[in-house]
């Protein structure tokens, strides 16, 4: 049976970039392979530099001198505190869904 | 063997020159990292076809609020420009369906859509005097571009629309020249309605090409932020004029498909006909898209604030 879509997915680029970013600086194919891997979610590379080109122009993130002809990307201060709201935000969603649904929080994975 | 798929840094193409600047070797290599030397799947490939075309609309200030309120304005002011296009098609149709519809109406019921048709052809001519308009405030640039990068820089950029022109005249003259060689008195023969549906796809594929080339023109030009604003307020005038047209086109339509209904079929009067023939359809879609497309070029010129970057909205002086 193949993985649900829709409910169970949180597939917004930015969100993942700046989730994978959080652990520290990557370049695009480690951010790829990050995400790839914690959210099961494979970023094409349009939608992947076109987040990339968003954040860095909202100043969430930033580029570091490039590494081997990759250039790394590193989240600001700025970028941190938008991550930390949408996770408060994303949270108090899963309490209410927890609660709403009588399932204790261990129960869910 | 041939490599027979685009290399990485074709599928860039899509993307605007500043972005492909700042992100292009990036991107090839994560592209190279990702997929090596295996050829980029389709999907991949759409991704950032879609993802170019976006980042072109962004930069050219046609979306998004990432630029500078001048470039926002005249990417506002072109997007009129194309659905100016868009009106010249559908509106020259118009006027060569609907041309003979006084015969078809009964007299006491002429005087609404001759109004509404009165109203689309004065409409069209102020549409028309807008563009002269923006053409002339658009000269002195012009030409300091001209002297500037030189006449063969200003060949190479349009000569895709002189050709097209050149190619779009020919297709005209051959068939009003081959319909007057006919005649009016003979049905008119096969051939010729396959090569006048030809020569018009040809004129609108030369009207497409001009238009790509303005764009490309004019945001090559350096205009003033005072000539900018003038754009933006000609901008709103013709979407004002694109609604007119718009309006007394389906007022006519109305008005007809309840007097002279015959009109879109037979012509025998009180023969039952469709009030909805698929041309006036198409037409009427082609309109309206092209004045959705000014209106949310009207809105975001009128909705400028001074906080997108020191200038002000052009319609608020």
């Amino acid at each position: 049976m193949g993985k649900p879509k829709g409910l169970r997915r949180v597939n917004d680029p930015p969100l993942l970039i700046l989730t994978s970013l959080a652990e520290g600086p990557k370049h695009g194919y480690a951010l790829a392979q990050d995400i790839g891997e914690f959210a099961g979610v494979q970023l094409s590379p349009g939608a992947l530099y076109g987040a990339i080109a968003r954040l860095e122009e909202r100043g969430l993130i930033e580029a570091l001198p490039e590494v081997e002809r990759r250039r790394p990307y590193r989240v600001t201060a700025a970028g941190s505190a938008e991550l930390a709201e949408a996770m408060r935000e994303m949270r108090r969603v899963v309490d209410v869904g927890t609660h709403r649904l009588g399932l204790l929080q261990g129960r869910l994975a | 063997m041939t490599e027979s798929h685009p290399r990485p840094h074709h599928n860039l193409k899509w993307y605007p020159r500043t972005w492909r600047d700042r992100y292009g070797a990036d991107c090839e290599q994560f592209l190279e990292d990702q997929y090596g030397d295996r050829p980029l799947p389709l999907s991949a490939r759409l991704s950032m076809v879609r993802s170019g075309t976006v980042e072109r609309l962004r930069s050219g200030g046609i979306i998004g609020s990432s630029v500078d309120p001048d470039t926002r304005v005249r990417g506002a002011s072109l997007l009129v420009l194309c659905a100016w296009g868009v009106f010249i098609v559908a509106g020259s149709v118009f006027a060569k369906y609907t041309e003979h519809w006084p015969l078809a109406t009964p007299s006491v019921d002429h005087w609404l859509p001759a109004t509404a048709m009165a109203a689309v052809q004065a409409a069209a001519a102020v549409g028309v005097v807008i563009v002269i308009l923006a053409g002339l405030a658009c000269l002195p640039a012009f030409v300091q571009f001209t002297r500037s990068e030189g006449w063969r820089a200003l060949w190479r950029l349009t000569r895709p629309m002189i050709l097209s022109g050149i190619a779009a005249g020919a297709a005209s003259t051959g068939i009003v020249a081959w319909n007057n060689h006919v005649g009016p008195s003979t049905t008119t023969p096969l051939g010729l309605r396959i090569a006048g549906v030809l020569a018009g796809l040809v004129v609108i594929a030369a009207l497409a090409v001009s238009l790509a080339t303005l764009i490309s023109l004019v945001y090559r030009l350096r205009i003033s932020s005072r000539i900018t604003r003038v754009l933006g307020v000609l901008a709103v005038a013709m979407t004002l004029a694109l609604a007119v047209i718009f309006a007394g086109a389906l007022t006519w339509w109305i008005s007809t498909a309840l007097h002279a209904p015959w009109f879109f079929g037979s012509l025998v009067p009180q023969s039952p006909t469709s009030p909805a023939p698929l041309p006036m359809i198409v037409l009427g879609l082609m309109m309206l898209s092209g004045l959705v497309l000014a209106g949310i070029a009207a809105v975001r010129i009128a909705t400028l604030r001074s906080h997108d970057g020191g200038t002000a909205s052009p319609m608020a002086s």
